[in-house]
């Protein structure tokens, strides 16, 4: 699964994609561009974006005790075809990947809508096998994927003022 | 623009009033001279290098050095109706963290008297001016005659010291309210000058039973092993981010405890009086039953895992005690190391409750778990709703300039802004914050339409006017931080965040705009008289985040 990192990190450095600022929906600040891997013929052309939106709540902001924010996510997918026996299935894991969740199977309009309760995430569509358990982390190729705006953050070791200081000591490459 | 100058002018003038003037740009602390001190970093954040003897470009201001009286703890003082209430801010003896610290008090307490007084009664507040600068006392969230809301050069000229200001305050909704300067708030609030109002309601609120009442008043203090550190003489510093403490004060102090019998209910009356700060307020992992905010109840009460709750907002909220132990009161939240470019879990312990002795006579269980509509609030609410889907009559940008900060800041704010949190929960850029001062940074609300900034934009409106607001929290800015934006003298419902319907709404003055987001109000101009609207992070309010606004009245007086 480390295998797919580069993949990870390669989406989250890609722009957001612009929407209308006339009607007021979702940030589109913090949209998640879901970019395609190529790796499954079916889903070259496919793309999608990630919205999240506070739950609604009574203090306006949608806080968990542990203080994550409460999102609304809207996954909406276009452009990928259908495959025999095969299923698309939406998820999030950390950025390391030592974490993850089902979010569930995309319907064939491609919309999907969960409430998360993450910081620092990425959204995948994988392909899977129609039988495939739910309860395990997932199988297929990943046909699709995306960082959550916080992944942009990165250390400041190595740039700017810290120019001399080593990311590599906190972890990035 | 006579007005806008007036303002202006006053701003200028009662800016550097403020304590001692002699001051040294230097780093060493030496005890019984004012220099700047770096402030304390609690994270891994290295000096930002090439600014390791930086000073902000203002001089540093402390009250001070004479010795005052001991503050006491804040009492509670019922008034009934045309009733006087004598109050007095002077210098004051605080002692927090077993450091003595000169602060600032309300009739010598910490926090000020809590005034307990019943809805639609009027009382006179013969204020009196005992510290060495001007103030005056703004009365949040009241919808009083605007010749009291305390706003130099909008609605009174500064109290100078020595001076003296009769305040009539009338007190036409219930709820929890509270007071405090609007003369160099980021300094004299954060010295101690606030304390609440509660409103009793006229007619009963079908209400659970509940065994106790607590004031809860959030605040935090920036202090080191020298003190506290200075405030901006001129301007505000930490103008970037506002002034977080380091160090949580519940009702003023550090170790709030209280103690409770086993299964009782408690109603907590919470209000955050800091700068900066928004709190992420949790009792344990106990249920907490929401039930008001600033200026009503809402439509219907529910339950939540915790209070997120930013600068000069309010709720009322109650909570069970099941069993015997002690429950932690925690600020709990996902702090930012910008440096690692992590999140972390930060949690600061509030207060305790020892829960302890033989359960509570009476059993409210089901009561407490019994979750209410208020139908006074929705009938009054009603009466709004076929302006809720109409298109905004006012649209504001927040966003910020800022100029000649140090080069290293502004390199090191490329980094930091590929990712804007909705909200800052911490100061985790506490170095450059301090270094940037309300002479370098401006934080705008601006009017597209009309090409306005601030207290350039001036809005009138008639008495009984519906207005919708629409706020968007310009994430592409240089340092964009959420706001949470206060309207004087009026009240007004959240309707929507983002495109996401408010379904349970409540009467606020004050709510915040997170970044990135378009947030819309629906703003009841019921008050006459001139107002404010503004940010209430002090420091962005002293940096320019403020515009004015007039409401005529309906019937002008022969």
């Amino acid at each position: 699964m480390m295998a797919l990192l580069p993949l990870f990190i390669l989406g989250m450095l890609s722009p957001t994609p612009a929407e209308s600022v006339e009607c007021v929906g979702p940030p589109e600040y913090y949209a998640i561009a879901l970019l395609p891997t190529r790796r499954v013929p079916e889903a070259r052309m496919a793309e999608g974006t990630a919205h999240v939106s506070f739950v609604e709540s009574p203090f306006g902001l949608a806080m968990t005790r542990s203080g994550h924010y409460r999102y609304e996510l809207n996954v909406r997918v276009a452009g990928l075809r259908p495959v025999e026996g095969h299923a698309y299935v939406s998820w999030m894991a950390t950025p390391d990947l030592k974490d993850h969740r089902r979010l569930g199977l995309l319907p064939e309009n491609g919309h999907l809508t969960t409430e998360v309760e993450w910081n620092k995430f990425i959204v995948f569509i994988t392909l899977e096998v129609v039988d495939a358990p739910e309860d395990v982390a997932w199988q297929g190729p990943v046909v699709l994927r995306g960082m959550s705006r916080s992944g942009l953050m990165h250390t400041m070791a190595g740039h700017g003022p810290y120019e001399q200081e080593p990311c590599t000591v906190y972890g990035y490459y | 623009m006579r007005r806008i100058a007036w303002v202006a002018a006053i701003l200028i003038l009662v800016a550097p009033a403020v304590g001692q003037h002699h001051h040294h740009h230097a780093m060493a602390p030496v005890a019984d001279s004012l220099q700047w001190r770096m402030p304390p970093m609690d994270m891994s954040m290295p000096m930002m290098p090439g600014l390791e003897s930086a000073l902000p470009p203002t001089g540093p201001m402390l009250p001070g050095p004479k010795s005052y009286p001991p503050a006491r703890p804040g009492e509670v003082v019922s008034l009934a109706d045309k009733d006087t209430l004598h109050l007095e801010a002077s210098p004051v003896m605080r002692t927090i963290n077993g450091q003595s610290l000169v602060m600032y008090g309300y009739n010598g307490q910490y926090p000020g008297p809590m005034l307990k007084v019943q809805q639609g009664s009027t009382i006179i507040v013969r204020f009196h001016n005992a510290l060495e600068e001007p103030t005056t006392v703004h009365w949040h969230g009241l919808r009083l005659n605007s010749r009291f809301d305390g706003i130099p050069g909008i609605s009174q000229s500064p109290v100078g010291g020595g001076e003296a200001f009769t305040y009539e305050l009338y007190f036409p909704d219930d709820g929890l309210y509270w007071y405090h300067p609007h003369v160099r708030e980021d300094v004299q609030q954060d010295l101690g000058l606030y304390g609440n109002i509660q409103v009793v309601p006229k007619s009963q609120y079908d209400d659970n039973p509940v065994h106790l009442e607590q004031r809860l008043i959030l605040d935090d203090v920036l202090l080191d092993e020298h003190g506290l550190i200075p405030w901006g003489e001129d301007v505000p510093t930490h103008a970037l981010m506002g002034r977080f403490g380091n160090v949580m004060l519940t009702n003023g102090v550090t170790d709030f405890e209280m103690n409770v019998q086993p299964a009782s209910v408690v109603r907590f009356y919470l209000t955050n009086v800091a700068n900066a700060r928004s709190f992420n307020v949790t009792f344990g992992d106990l249920p907490i039953k929401v039930i008001a905010s600033d200026i009503s109840r809402f439509e219907r009460q529910i339950m939540v895992e915790s209070v997120p709750i930013a600068p000069a907002e309010r709720y009322i909220v109650e909570v069970r005690f099941p069993e015997t132990g002690t429950v932690a009161i925690t600020n709990s939240i996902q702090a930012i190391d910008h440096f690692r470019g992590e999140f972390y879990p930060s949690i600061d312990t509030l207060g305790l409750v020892h829960v302890g002795g033989d359960p509570a006579a009476s059993d409210y269980d089901a009561s407490f778990e019994q979750l209410r509509d208020h139908a006074a609030v929705i009938r009054d609410i009603d009466a709004y709703r076929e302006h809720f889907n109409r298109p905004p009559d006012k649209e504001l940008e927040l966003s910020v300039r800022v100029r000649d900060l140090p080069l290293a800041i502004m390199l090191s704010m490329e980094i930091d802004t590929l990712y804007v949190p909705p909200v800052e929960w911490n100061d985790a850029m506490p170095m450059m914050n301090w270094l940037s001062t309300g002479a370098q940074v401006t934080w705008v609300l601006r009017e597209e339409s009309s090409g306005l900034e601030n207290m350039d934009i001036q809005w009138s409106f008639r008495q009984g006017e519906i207005i919708k607001v629409r706020l968007f929290n310009n994430p592409r800015s240089f340092h964009p931080m959420h706001h949470p934006i206060h309207f004087h003298g009026q009240r007004f419902l959240v309707l929507e965040i983002d495109g996401v319907r408010n379904t349970n709404l409540v009467w606020k003055d004050t709510a915040t705009v997170p970044v990135g987001s378009t947030v819309d109000f629906l703003v009841d101009m019921s008050n006459p008289g001139s107002w404010m609207a503004h940010c209430h992070i002090a420091e962005h309010l002293q940096s320019g985040m403020m515009l004015g606004f007039t409401v005529e009245t309906q019937n002008p007086p022969r």
